[in-house]
């Protein structure tokens, strides 16, 4: 008996098998068609960098407003005109939640090729080898910084490597409500008024228009950093914090006694004022008379009030402040189109239509050359105020601090905790000052 | 001989390979229906492993390391049980959030189901436009953990909002609710217990399912209204209570999207609503310390599956089941 030739065993045979065979290859191949889906889409997505056009897409991302999205995507437009095979990705969102995206975009490897950051977090991505280290492109004069004032240009170094470029020039401001002041009479704030002076004059408006008078600036960072330059100390010496708990201290006090004396908003109000969003600054929502602010960010703030607004220095010696890269381009380590990226961003700082465009919407432009085109030009009047003023003070701007080091991002908000818990009478100055350094100890650390 | 002893082993042999290709045969066949049903399970499957199991086993990997987002993986250090030392040890915004996190889920939670359990009472009964109110105390939670819901809620607590307005009225100085140390926590629990409308449905339906000879037969006894809640319903009510309290408690652990929205995402003020998740995130996203925030999670994981195995083992002893009375 040879089974395997009877023919009346193999028909059942073959079609019991057959079944299954054809019903496994069908299903051998939905399973490769389900596993292979998301495989075809990756390739499709990879093949975006160089799309079939000839034509290769760089992705750009920053945070701002409405305005800053307009003029970017207008300075962009331009490049493409200039150089037609190269498109742009534009992604834009508010400040908040910004860091938190753009380091899920980079943990999913899928970061952009170019995006704008501040010196809050520049050192926490240059350290952690994030940024392409842009001085190889300077020195090959693809970059061209030749224009740049060489202390802005510093502030963007970060362990030997150029980490940014800064995007813009500025300076703390003072931005105060003019129209309230001057019609209840009252002089208005000028630069160098000492701190105690600032205190009285809040005071004084407090008492005569029922507006807090100045907004509570120990919760904020900017301030805080000026005051200490002004004491011959600083945020940060090397990797240690530049000053002690008694200096934050005085600090603290110093605000507690512009609380009792009634030169401040509530606690509550004050708290509301430390969120960074501008539509929310007090002078803005007239809870205060003042709020503590970037001197571009005038513009800004300007279109959110019909009052006349002010702008000064902080108080105190106005050489406490430098000239500070108000926030960067960097270009992402691994992005496969650095050369394209670089010079996308070379074009933003050095073109002088780009220029014109954006204004100073990210600070004064960084090439001096075009700075100057643009502030004769601008017809903006609070645009003109923030130019002339941070022009004035740039005269007597000191040396720029280090770029703040890595944990700022963690002390920035241990700052705002300990001044809040001061601010709540939750705890007293020396205690609030004593949890915030040691919070800061640990941020720096890690 | 070799001949007949050879038939021996080879018919055992046949009979223990017969079997073997019998099962090699129906084996084919199942594997066949067997790769069907995983072919039809695959959108659930991808996801569950795509999108849960292996995240969260490489979370559990990346709690022993110092992974911080930015680094590639490839160059992650090691280190140990350190993340979880610094927990237990060191971090007093750790301890802060487990205490803040408690706080809320033993008020909120409790409070939550009282409520829902009141109303649901209270809408127990054939009335007619029941069905309106029913349909309007559910409709909070249908809003659920939205952003929407909690701007609203922001800005009805504020020291102008509507709730402030309200006390007006009566003439009471209202506090700016949301912006206050002492009061932004309790704000986000009323919230909470007011999206009481999930667990209120679900005890309608265990209302439903009491016996009516029950209370009759209570009545004849002579138990009041009080005795026959206390005696009757809340016996009967018991497994629907035990399996609200479970859910509500996970629930309440895993609050995030209003505390997020109070606080813009700082857990102010002074770290007054800084659940746990929301700690949690901002370690992960804000601080970069991915590896610590993995660690945090998994004793959030371990803390819940323990929380859920307690209420579990005590549920016997007081959790009727009215076919369990031959236990």
């Amino acid at each position: 008996m040879h089974p395997a030739t009877h023919p009346t065993a193999s028909a059942p045979d073959g079609r019991t098998y057959r079944t299954p065979l054809l019903r496994r290859r069908l299903l051998r191949g939905l399973v490769a068609a389900v596993v292979a889906l998301p495989l075809v889409g990756a390739a499709a997505a990879c093949g975006d960098d160089a799309a079939s056009d000839g034509k290769t897409t760089i992705s750009i991302f920053w945070w701002g407003g409405e305005a800053r999205a307009q003029l970017t995507e207008q300075a962009l437009d331009l490049y493409t005109q200039k150089n037609p095979d190269v498109v742009f990705e534009k992604v834009w969102q508010a400040n908040q939640g910004y860091f938190d995206k753009l380091a899920t975009l980079t943990a999913g490897g899928n970061p952009p090729d170019i995006f704008q950051i501040d010196d809050n977090f520049l050192t926490e991505y240059a350290a952690r080898n994030a940024t392409l280290d842009l001085k190889p492109y300077q020195e090959s004069g693809d970059l061209d910084t030749s224009k740049f004032p060489p202390s802005l240009l510093q502030y963007g170094v970060v362990d030997g490597k150029l980490a940014g470029l800064a995007a813009g020039e500025n300076t703390q401001g003072l931005v105060y409500n003019k129209t309230l002041v001057t019609k209840n009479g009252l002089p208005e704030p000028t630069t160098g008024m000492s701190w105690e002076e600032h205190i009285a004059w809040a005071e004084e408006v407090s008492k005569k228009t029922g507006v807090p008078g100045t907004m509570d600036a120990s919760a904020i960072d900017k301030a805080f950093w000026v005051w200490l330059r002004q004491q011959g100390k600083d945020l940060y010496s090397g990797n240690d914090l530049g000053f002690t708990v008694e200096d934050v201290t005085r600090w603290f006090e110093l605000w507690k006694d512009a609380r009792e004396r009634g030169a401040t908003p509530t606690p509550d109000v004050i708290h509301e004022g430390n969120a960074t969003d501008i539509t929310k600054q007090l002078v803005v929502t007239g809870k205060a008379a003042t709020s503590w602010v970037w001197v571009n960010q005038m513009p800004e703030l300007k279109k959110n009030t019909s009052d006349e607004l002010g702008v000064i220095a902080y108080p105190g010696d106005p050489s406490g402040q430098w000239a500070r890269a108000s926030m960067y381009w960097s270009v992402f380590r691994g992005s496969k189109n650095a050369d394209i990226a670089v010079d996308v961003i070379n074009f933003l700082a050095n073109d002088a239509d780009a220029v014109k465009l954006l204004g100073t919407d990210r600070g004064l432009p960084s090439n001096l050359d075009l700075r100057r085109v643009v502030s004769d030009d601008t017809t903006d009047e609070a645009m003109k105020q923030s130019i002339a003023v941070e022009t004035e003070l740039a005269k007597t701007f000191g040396e720029a601090p280090q770029v703040p080091i890595k944990g700022h991002s963690k002390v920035r908000a241990e700052l705002i905790k300990a001044a809040e818990n001061a601010q709540y009478g939750r705890a007293t100055p020396a205690e609030s000052a004593a949890q915030f350094v040691e919070a800061c100890k640990a941020a720096i650390a890690s | 001989m070799a001949l007949t002893t050879a038939p021996d082993p080879t018919r055992r042999g046949t009979g223990s390979v017969r079997p073997d290709a019998n099962r090699r045969g129906t084996g084919r066949i199942r594997h066949g229906e067997g790769l069907a049903g995983y072919v039809f399970l695959s959108p659930w499957l991808i996801g569950l492993m795509g999108i849960t199991a292996i995240p969260m086993l490489l979370s559990l990997y990346l709690s022993f390391t110092n992974y911080d987002i930015l680094t590639p993986w490839s160059e992650v250090e090691w280190v140990g049980l350190a993340n979880y030392e610094r927990m237990f040890t060191s971090d007093t915004s750790w301890w802060h959030s487990v205490r803040v996190t408690l706080s809320f889920a033993l008020i909120a939670v409790p409070l939550k189901l009282a409520a829902a359990l009141g109303v649901a009472l209270l809408l127990n009964r054939a009335w007619r436009g029941v069905g309106l109110f029913r349909g309007l105390f559910y409709l909070p939670s249908l809003l659920g953990g939205s952003v929407a819901l909690a701007i609203v809620w922001v800005n009805m607590f504020n020291r102008d909002g509507a709730f402030n307005s309200f006390l007006a009225l009566f003439g009471i100085q209202g506090k700016p609710w949301v912006n206050d140390p002492d009061w932004a926590l309790e704000t986000l629990m009323v919230l909470a217990i007011w999206q009481f409308g999930a667990p209120m449905v679900i005890f309608l339906a265990g209302l439903k399912q009491v016996p009516t000879e029950l209370y009759e037969a209570a009545a004849v006894d002579g138990a009041g209204k009080f005795r026959q809640f206390v005696n009757v319903t809340l016996p009967m009510l018991s497994p629907v209570i035990f399996f609200n309290l479970v859910l509500e408690t996970i629930n309440g652990f895993q609050g995030f999207t209003a505390a997020f929205v109070l606080s813009n995402g700082t857990g102010g003020p002074v770290d007054s609503t800084l659940m746990y998740t929301l700690n949690l995130y901002i370690t992960g996203f804000t601080n970069l310390e991915m590896g610590y925030a993995s660690a945090m999670a998994w004793v959030f994981l371990i803390a819940i599956a323990i929380i859920t195995v307690i209420f579990f083992s005590t549920g016997r002893f007081w959790v009727h089941y009215s076919d369990g009375e031959d236990r």
